[in-house]
């Protein structure tokens, strides 16, 4: 699998691990996988509008008995407090939460930076796991981390950096 | 007629169909009328009624009706865009709109002046929209269901709320009712 790209291997691990459902909110970090997901038959995927939407079609999908993934930026966690407190994690629903993490070199974007640096400490305050994904060896813990959403009924995140993504096809 | 008027001529419809109840009144309001295990009431997040339906549609084959109200659509207007270009036949977004925030003390909302919401499902790309009053929109709501296609039913009522307390069912009992009736 050495030369498959890092987005194809995303997929094939968040699929493999269960998840059928996908929304996304746009990121250029993203959009491998995006494209992917956009022509891949075995799953459910559309696009949203705004991260809370999101969440609230996720909450619906695992209400249907779907493992949901959300892929957003980083940024698009403060949109999104109130849906993960009072709808995600006050009815128990797991949910993947896979988000680049615009905190990190290779960021470009001076703006994106303050929300990236506070998204993992907001994420612990919220006690929601996270996985983050540095290099391609941490994705394996991917399917570990959903299968822990499932038993502890949860959302669960895992974060992209630039560098991981850096060359990806 | 008014929001509880509206209800309770709606519950023999929602019979055999899965509803995600709008926070609040709404959902207390339902609750009082008839509570039944195909009842999601959504205890927060408003505004995301519409959303929790449309991804419970894409994932059951079951009919899905989201009791929506003016002031959430307005507050999630995206809703409308991905409803108008993914929902599957089985949705039916149901907005009771009374012009006000009611569970917040009946301030007006927008629809209440110059703004309308079927016009807004429309442009959302929405091609099954009807706005009818209270009391014809059980019949409408019944032809929606029976049609299998997705539909927006803006139904016009008066503000009014009957003072009932919080829906009394523990979050975790309401999911795990409502996910067995899927």
């Amino acid at each position: 699998m050495a030369n498959q790209s890092i987005s194809s291997q995303l997929v094939d691990k968040l699929k493999s691990a269960g998840v059928n459902f996908f929304v996304s909110v746009p990121c250029k970090l993203l959009a491998g996988q995006i494209r992917l997901l956009e022509e891949d038959t075995d799953v459910c995927y559309l696009p949203v509008t705004r991260e809370e939407e999101g969440f609230g079609i996720c909450a619906g999908a695992s209400l249907g008995g779907y493992m949901p993934c959300i892929l957003m930026q980083d940024s698009g966690l403060g949109n999104s407090v109130n849906a993960l407190k009072s709808l995600v994690q006050f009815f128990q629903l797991p949910v993947v939460m896979l988000m680049s993490y615009r905190g990190s070199p290779g960021e470009p974007v001076p703006a994106q930076v303050p929300m990236g640096l506070l998204a993992p400490e907001l994420l612990r305050l919220m006690q929601i796991p996270i996985l983050h994904c540095h290099q391609t060896m941490d994705l394996d813990n991917i399917a570990p981390l959903i299968e822990h959403a499932r038993v502890a009924e949860s959302p669960v995140a895992i974060f992209i950096d630039f560098q991981l993504m850096e060359g990806d096809a | 007629m008014n929001r509880f008027e509206l209800i309770e001529s709606l519950v023999p419809v929602l019979e055999d169909t899965l509803v995600v109840c709008n926070i609040g009144i709404p959902s207390q309001e339902l609750f009082a009328i008839c509570d039944r295990e195909n009842h999601f009431y959504m205890l927060g997040s408003m505004g995301l009624c519409s959303s929790i339906g449309l991804g419970l549609a894409l994932t059951t084959n079951k009919s899905v009706v989201a009791l929506e109200g003016d002031g959430a659509v307005l507050m999630n207007l995206g809703t409308l865009a991905t409803i108008g270009n993914r929902a599957p036949d089985n949705l039916v977004l149901l907005v009771i709109d009374n012009g006000s925030y009611g569970s917040t003390g009946d301030q007006a909302t927008y629809t209440s002046e110059a703004t309308s919401l079927a016009v807004m499902a429309r442009g959302g790309g929405c091609s099954n929209v009807i706005e009818c009053s209270g009391e014809t929109t059980a019949g409408v709501l019944a032809d929606a269901l029976s049609a299998k296609q997705a539909s927006v039913i803006v139904s016009k009522v008066i503000p009014g709320n009957r003072p009932l307390p919080v829906v009394p069912i523990h979050p975790i009992v309401l999911r795990e009712r409502f996910k067995k009736v899927i």
